[in-house]
């Protein structure tokens, strides 16, 4: 008999229902123009960290981050490059340059940071840089932040 | 000085109160609503209005003809209206079933300025205006649906009686026109549009970072709407013009009410009301109406940061400077007045457009009256913190 | 690697307020129902993004957050074979005695060793902060218990093969 017909999933074909794209606005961007944006970023945060500018660095690369489904690549040179300025800032000045970086840069950090400690691979060498920066960001940007990370679907 | 009353050990849901403030109509998170009446300091419980299967979500009471409506998570609505009993001749409140035509909860409702008609919202993704019909003597329900998307949290109407702000769990707040034509006259042309048909999406907004919008309110004159969202965020929006988003380092608001037409009152997840106020040109933080005059305990001087020391970095700044471990030090009791989440504000005292005073209701089972004048600063806030 | 636990707790204890801000939501799928949704994961708007804090590799906690309810799974650092036994042994004890916990579930999310449910129903019943102490100080006694239990081991294991050895 067949009964593949008990097998479907009906309420996928249901279209009243949200859909995880239509949760945020859709980055207007190109994916491939991102990447480009992405690589360029890179070299020029290793300008910024040669002349020991973090605040420059780390706004050039939360700025416009990349987000969303088709930008794989970017998002992980993004997060490559976010982690070497992090890397190379003394835990002294953290609190400083927390300080000076805008709400909507505060907020993509944040979201890097989760970011980081998810990816396996990554924390182990890096989590507890990671978790300092995410104790001072707390201090400063309040726990508001974190909840920001958990509402904003534009996920980088 | 805030007025506080402990009403129940269960957490409130909602509250509203009659026009003279002498009575209180709660619903303590079961099925049925209790009215409880002032007696001096205390509020005592008077009636039960017992007819709902289910949590009843919200209660509004019509100031002006004395009618109370309740909604519920079992898809109905009751208006309740007091009449004498046949067989006691006291003063009773009797119900009549509202046919909402929901297939979910009812999640909030509101009466309409003019009191002929009200707004339920709902979790069928649509929300229910409900008008009455002489003919036959009921309430009859025309329900909003497109384009919302996901269930209406809390609803709040327009002083001209047609235009109804919606915020839903789809991350937007909503101005939509709940004109019903046998009810209602055309309204004037306003800020919002000029011939709006029933179901007519006059606006839709949103916050930057997404969020269930939580609470909406019209300003006293209804020009401008505020609307308070899940990523802790309060947005006052200008239709035609800016739409000023303040973002906050604490804890999601929930609820919101105007005082002035330059001043919002908002409560939330933090316990504490908060003061807003601007105008077109940009809005800011004042301050919180809980100076924590009334903390059952203060843990000492040299605490810097944010709100209050409650929980988190107090502890772990007490186990890092005073050896204390991070459990036994922190108190249980909170250092603002409530010790739950606020789920209600409404204005208490005052014409609307000039609320000197407000009421607010929190899971914690209290409900408290703030004095709209008192703010005082957030100990500890950092300087410019907010757009 | 000991200075990375203050910020490790840290770090959940303010994640878990954040995701604490639960309300009650009724299912907006099923009529006259109330659950959790993060189990019933029926609408994707009412789930917001899973957060991750990890120490190292092996020891992470995973908090994914919805509007009336969280879950909360931690992974337990288990260096050697003896440990993963013990650890196995430990949370098999803790969960099927899950109902006495109030907020711990049965079966822990794939990957994890052991997994809470915090529902909106407990926000209103208890205390917010004091079910985030509850959390974090089960989180640094599980550590502690798991090698001591392991001291233990080692310590019976030594005298019952010495008696065994040393006897004639």
């Amino acid at each position: 008999m067949d009964g593949a017909f008990r097998k479907i999933d009906i309420d996928a074909f249901d279209e009243d229902i949200i859909q995880e794209s239509e949760l945020y606005e859709a980055d207007p961007r190109d994916p491939a123009q991102v990447l480009e944006e992405a690589r360029a970023r890179q070299s020029s945060v290793r300008g910024f960290l040669s002349k020991n500018d973090v605040v420059g660095a780390l706004t050039t690369v939360l700025e416009n981050a990349p987000y969303g489904p088709n930008v794989e690549d970017a998002k992980t040179i993004s997060l490559q490059t976010l982690l070497s300025i992090l890397n190379n800032t003394k835990s002294t000045e953290i609190s400083n340059v927390v300080k000076s970086l805008s709400m909507d840069c505060q907020d993509t950090l944040m979201k890097y940071l989760y970011k980081g400690m998810a990816m396996s691979a990554w924390a182990d060498s890096n989590a507890s840089v990671l978790l300092s920066w995410h104790e001072k960001l707390t201090e400063i940007a309040g726990t508001g932040c974190i909840v920001r990370t958990m509402t904003d679907r534009r996920t980088v | 000085m805030p007025e506080i009353f402990s009403i129940s050990p269960t957490p409130v849901t909602a509250h509203a109160f009659n026009a003279d403030r002498s009575q209180l109509a709660v619903s303590l998170n079961s099925n049925d609503a209790q009215i409880l009446t002032h007696n001096g300091s205390q509020w005592a419980a008077t009636e039960m209005l017992t007819e709902h299967d289910k949590t009843i979500t919200s209660i509004d009471w019509a100031p002006n003809s004395n009618q109370i409506v309740t909604a519920s998570q079992d898809r109905n609505a009751y208006v309740w209206q007091q009449s004498p009993d046949p067989k006691t001749g006291t003063i009773v409140w009797k119900p009549t079933l509202v046919l909402l035509r929901i297939n979910r909860a009812a999640t909030h409702v509101r009466w309409s300025p003019k009191e002929d008609k009200f707004a339920v919202a709902s979790g069928d993704r649509a929300i229910a205006i409900c008008s009455f019909d002489p003919e036959n003597n009921w309430w009859v329900s025309k329900l909003l649906k497109k384009p919302i998307r996901s269930t209406v949290l809390a609803v709040d109407w327009h002083p001209n009686n047609v235009l109804l702000a919606a915020g839903s769990a789809d991350m937007k707040a909503r101005v939509l026109s709940a004109f019903i034509k046998e009810i209602d006259e055309r309204p004037a042309a306003g800020v919002w549009g000029s011939k709006l048909p029933f179901n007519t999406i006059c606006a839709e907004f949103a916050s930057a970072a997404g969020g269930w919008v939580h609470g909406v309110a019209f300003s006293p004159s209804g020009d401008v709407l505020a609307f308070v969202s899940h990523d802790s965020s309060i947005s006052i929006a200008y239709p035609g013009g800016p739409v000023h988003n303040i973002r906050m380092p604490t804890l999601p608001l929930v609820t919101l009410t105007w005082t002035t037409e330059d001043s919002i009152v908002a409560a939330g997840h933090d316990c504490q009301p908060l003061v807003f106020s601007g105008s077109d040109a940009g809005w800011q933080e004042i301050g919180t109406l809980d100076d924590g005059s009334h903390a059952a305990s203060k843990t000492g001087p040299g605490l810097t940061g944010r709100l209050n020391k409650s929980g988190a970095f107090g502890a772990f700044q007490n186990a890092d400077s005073r050896g204390q471990s991070s459990i036994t030090s922190t108190d249980t009791k909170l250092l603002t007045i409530h010790q739950n989440t606020i789920t209600s504000i409404r204005p208490y005292q005052g014409a609307p457009g000039q609320v000197t005073q407000v009421s607010t209701t929190a899971v914690d089972g209290k409900l408290v009256i703030w004095d709209t004048a008192s703010v005082s600063a957030l100990t500890g806030r950092m300087a410019a913190m907010s757009m | 690697m000991s200075n990375v636990l203050r910020p490790y707790l840290g770090a959940v204890r303010s994640t878990l307020t954040a995701a604490l801000t639960l309300e009650n939501f009724s299912s907006q799928v099923v009529e006259r129902h109330n659950k959790p949704e993060v189990e019933a994961a029926g609408s994707k708007e009412v789930l917001l993004n899973p957060l991750i804090i990890s120490r190292n590799e092996n020891e992470r906690v995973l908090i994914e957050p919805s509007i009336n309810s969280i879950r909360l799974s931690i992974k337990i650092k288990q260096a050697d074979e003896i440990e993963r036994i013990l650890c196995h042994k430990f949370t098999r004890f803790m969960m099927q005695r899950a109902e006495s916990f109030i907020v711990l579930r049965r079966k822990p999310v794939p990957g994890y060793d052991i997994s809470f449910l915090i529902t909106n129903t407990h926000s209103e019943t208890m205390l917010k902060h004091k079910i985030v102490d509850f959390i974090i100080q089960f989180m640094e006694e599980v550590d502690r218990e798991i090698s001591e239990m392991k001291l233990s081991l080692n310590a019976r294991a030594r005298i019952v093969a010495e008696s065994y050895l040393l006897a004639v």
